[in-house]
């Protein structure tokens, strides 16, 4: 028999939209496997849960002071916290969050001087490479939602809902994971619900056209299409964030009531050479406190001088859009997350995984911060993991 | 509560096109697992691989004869066996294949008289429904690739006469759409892509659009009129109506390529009938996946009620994932390792609900889970193998 293990759940403190904790269900299966759980006073209650919602699901839960949840033997928190806070941390401690050793070599080097063992959700990787914690596919439903929703009140006459109108015509940039998403996000105008409802009413559907990296570049393409965009979607992975896939000439042949979706979130970033720009050039990055931008909006006077707004269309862009829609968002993290804490609680801890052991042992042992080999990670995967490193 | 000791793969009796065999890194990742592993003789040989190639020196790799492989405690094959070679299973073998409880009720009956303990592949499901043995990736990709084979004949690297990007319309926007537009958008392959963007070619545009879209007759008219190639990537709730009648065929540049991703069957027999998403295209195989509009097969195909008079060059085939057999196999056997692993380790009677997540998803694709799940909501399901 395993010794239990014991859990500290921190909440996150970053911009006041950020509401997400893990759900009840899931804090009361950790339990049932046979850990120990400590949360922080208040978890969940950006989404309306009471400490006694938790102790009802699992009445052996217990709460506690940040102070004393950063002291668990296990820390798990969705989000990263500061490095301010990381110092809070035991030797010892092993820290279950969205760590990002590609990108952040100094996170990477601030926990292995604290003796600090990490768990990178965002590593935790099946046989194949590809991610077992993700939710890419709310990066583009909830993205897609926000942006059909300022388009109904943009669309010019006959009006968005009329039977009479043409089709919208959504443009995709970029098909990989999140634009393959993307794609049926758009063609469901983001929400089923809407989706249905305009269908029974006969009013014409949406007709997406995806469009590769490769060619999204290419000037005299991009542009017929975009003068006939009702919503502009950028789901772009670039292999070099320093060009922007559409500069902000091009935004001028956009019909003027015209949404642009941001879903891949890369930041402008003029401190490091070559300077980080976004792909579509001159729209404004939001959060979750501000993910809608009208085009008078003052976050585009914010921008950088080195970065063209004279073309503006209304903007919706998120830094972590699957946080728009909290629960939804945990519950699906929560139901990925749960046989990697089953495997880890069976098995006694961290220690005690085998990485050539059945397949959540492997996974979980992949995304050990001891084995994490980052002086040897390729520029191609580092670019790779920057770009979806913005989306839980 | 037995524990299956023994595992046997026969081979496939399918059309000859038709090589999908398990590689030999799974037989030995298999036999590794503690259990002998009985392969029938042959097995492989029509990808080119012998029985040395399974064996590796693994004692737990035996060579076996058809009928043995299926007596085995489980036996393991990708396509479900005929219906005759059912009887070649012994009561209470595991027998693991796609079996397509929701569209064979036939075959549901037999396994359930010969006390078949079955678990269909296409029915392994997480706790949200999704299948977790599948390749439907891959019967997009296969599909389009052949769909691009077939137009750079006309057009020598896929440039277009007027260096215009190719057009590429996709009807359906489920899980096989998806993949269609990253193949779409890609030429079909990831390398004939490369080649075509670094000699500055326009690449592919990919119009993906649904139901409520396609059955618009007008807005179809335009849209097909540009298309160079038509995807049907449908899943039709009603399959007794065509999404795209025959005379819209007509609509399609001469030129254009249609691609049968969809892969329903004509089934006039039944009622009501069941008739094919593109309406008078034929049905392909491994065999023939090619027919241009002057093919002889189409007329053989295409049932006489059908009609067919507007033909397009068109890529269909049942199997599209057997298009490339290794990367398919070697794909499933990835899917497949941890459910052998909780089979091996649980037993067929073991199975449950209450289990681990990969038990879970197992369990659900029993006959006997099936046959529990069908008392409460009957099913419908895409087969794709």
């Amino acid at each position: 028999m395993n010794q239990a293990i014991t859990i500290g759940l921190a909440r996150m403190h970053m911009e006041v939209g950020e509401r997400r904790d893990f759900l009840p269900s899931f804090v009361a299966r950790l339990v049932r496997h046979g850990s120990k759980v400590v949360l922080e006073h208040g978890y969940g209650s950006g989404m309306g849960f009471a400490e006694d919602d938790y102790q009802t699901a699992q009445s052996n839960v217990q709460f506690a002071g940040r102070e004393e949840v950063l002291e668990q033997e296990y820390v798990l928190v969705l989000r990263c916290p500061p490095d301010s806070e990381l110092k809070q941390l035991r030797a010892g401690t092993t820290l279950i969050s969205m760590l990002h050793y590609p990108t952040r070599p100094e996170r990477v080097e601030l926990l292995r001087s604290l003796k600090v063992e990490g768990i990178s959700l965002d590593s935790i990787k099946d046989d194949n490479g590809k991610r077992i914690i993700e939710n890419l596919k709310s990066v583009a439903w909830n993205g897609l939602e926000a942006g059909f929703q300022v388009l109904s009140r943009t669309y010019p006459t006959p009006g968005f809902e009329s039977g009479d109108r043409a089709p919208i015509h959504a443009t995709v940039l970029g098909v990989g994971a999140v634009g393959m998403h993307a794609v049926q996000a758009a063609s469901r105008y983001g929400k089923l619900q809407l989706w249905q409802s305009l269908a029974s009413r006969g009013v014409p559907g949406v007709q997406v056209t995806a469009v590769d990296y490769d060619v999204a570049s290419r000037e005299h393409i991009l542009r017929e299409i975009l003068s006939n965009t009702d919503i502009l979607v950028d789901a772009t992975q670039r292999p070099d964030t320093s060009r922007y896939v559409i500069p902000n000439e091009w935004i001028a042949d956009m019909p003027s009531h015209a949404v642009i979706v941001d879903l891949s979130v890369d930041p402008y970033n003029f401190d490091v050479t070559p300077p980080e720009v976004k792909g579509i050039e001159g729209i404004p990055q939001g959060n979750l406190d501000q993910y809608v931008f009208e085009p008078n909006d003052p976050a585009f006077e914010s921008l950088s001088n080195f970065v063209s707004t004279t073309n503006r269309r209304h903007v919706v862009s998120c830094y972590s859009w699957p946080g728009i829609h909290p629960r939804d968002c945990m519950e699906s993290y929560g139901n990925q997350l749960r046989p990697i804490m089953r495997k880890l609680i069976e098995k006694g801890g961290v220690q005690n995984i085998n990485p050539k052991g059945l397949y959540f042992e492997r996974a979980i042992a992949r995304a050990t911060l001891s084995r994490w080999q980052g002086t040897e990670q390729s520029e191609f995967i580092k670019t790779k993991s920057r770009e979806t490193s913005n989306k839980e | 509560m037995s524990l299956p000791r023994s595992i046997g793969f026969p081979r496939m009796k399918n059309e000859p096109g038709e090589k999908r065999v398990f590689l030999p890194e799974f037989i030995q990742f298999i036999a590794n697992l503690g259990v002998k592993v009985y392969v029938e003789e042959g097995y492989g040989s029509r990808s080119g691989y012998t029985f040395n190639d399974y064996k590796r020196s693994n004692s737990n790799v035996i060579m076996c004869r058809r009928e043995e492989a299926f007596q085995k405690d489980v036996a393991v094959v990708l396509r479900s066996p005929k219906p005759d070679e059912f009887q070649l299973v012994k009561r209470g073998t595991v027998l693991i294949s796609m079996l397509h409880y929701p569209t064979r009720p036939s075959r549901v009956e037999s396994l359930k008289e010969l006390g078949i303990n079955a678990i269909s592949l296409d029915s392994i499901a997480d706790d949200r429904g999704l299948r977790m043995v599948e390749n439907m990736k891959a019967v997009a990709w296969n599909g389009l690739e052949a769909a691009f084979d077939s137009l750079e004949k006309l057009w020598p690297d896929l440039v277009r006469p007027d260096k215009k990007p190719i057009n590429v319309l996709i009807l359906g926007t489920g899980m096989v759409g998806k993949h269609a537009i990253e193949a779409a958008t890609k030429l079909g392959s990831v390398e004939r892509n490369n080649d075509h963007i670094a000699s500055n070619g326009s690449g592919a545009v990919a119009v993906s659009i649904g139901r409520n879209i396609a059955s618009n007759a007008g807005t179809m008219k335009s849209l097909m009129e540009q298309a160079d190639i038509l995807v049907d990537a449908t899943q039709r709730r009603d399959a007794s109506k065509p999404v795209v009648p025959n005379t819209w065929i007509g609509w399609l540049p001469k030129h254009a390529v249609i691609v049968d991703l969809a892969v329903d069957p004509y089934l006039l027999d039944v009622d009501p009938p069941v008739v094919r998403g593109v309406e008078g295209i034929p049905q392909g195989n491994l065999d023939q996946y090619v027919f241009s509009a002057e093919d002889p097969n189409w007329d053989k195909l295409v049932p006489a009620s059908i009609p067919s008079q507007h033909r397009r060059t068109t890529v269909s085939c049942y199997s599209w994932p057997g298009v490339h057999p290794e990367a398919c196999m070697n794909h499933y056997a990835q899917q497949l390792e941890p459910f052998m692993e909780v089979l091996i380790e649980k037993g067929y009677d073991g199975l449950s609900l209450e289990g681990t997540f990969f038990e879970r998803a197992l369990y659900r694709a029993t006959l006997k889970a099936w046959m529990l799940e069908e008392m409460s909501s009957p099913h419908s399901a895409r087969e794709t193998d």
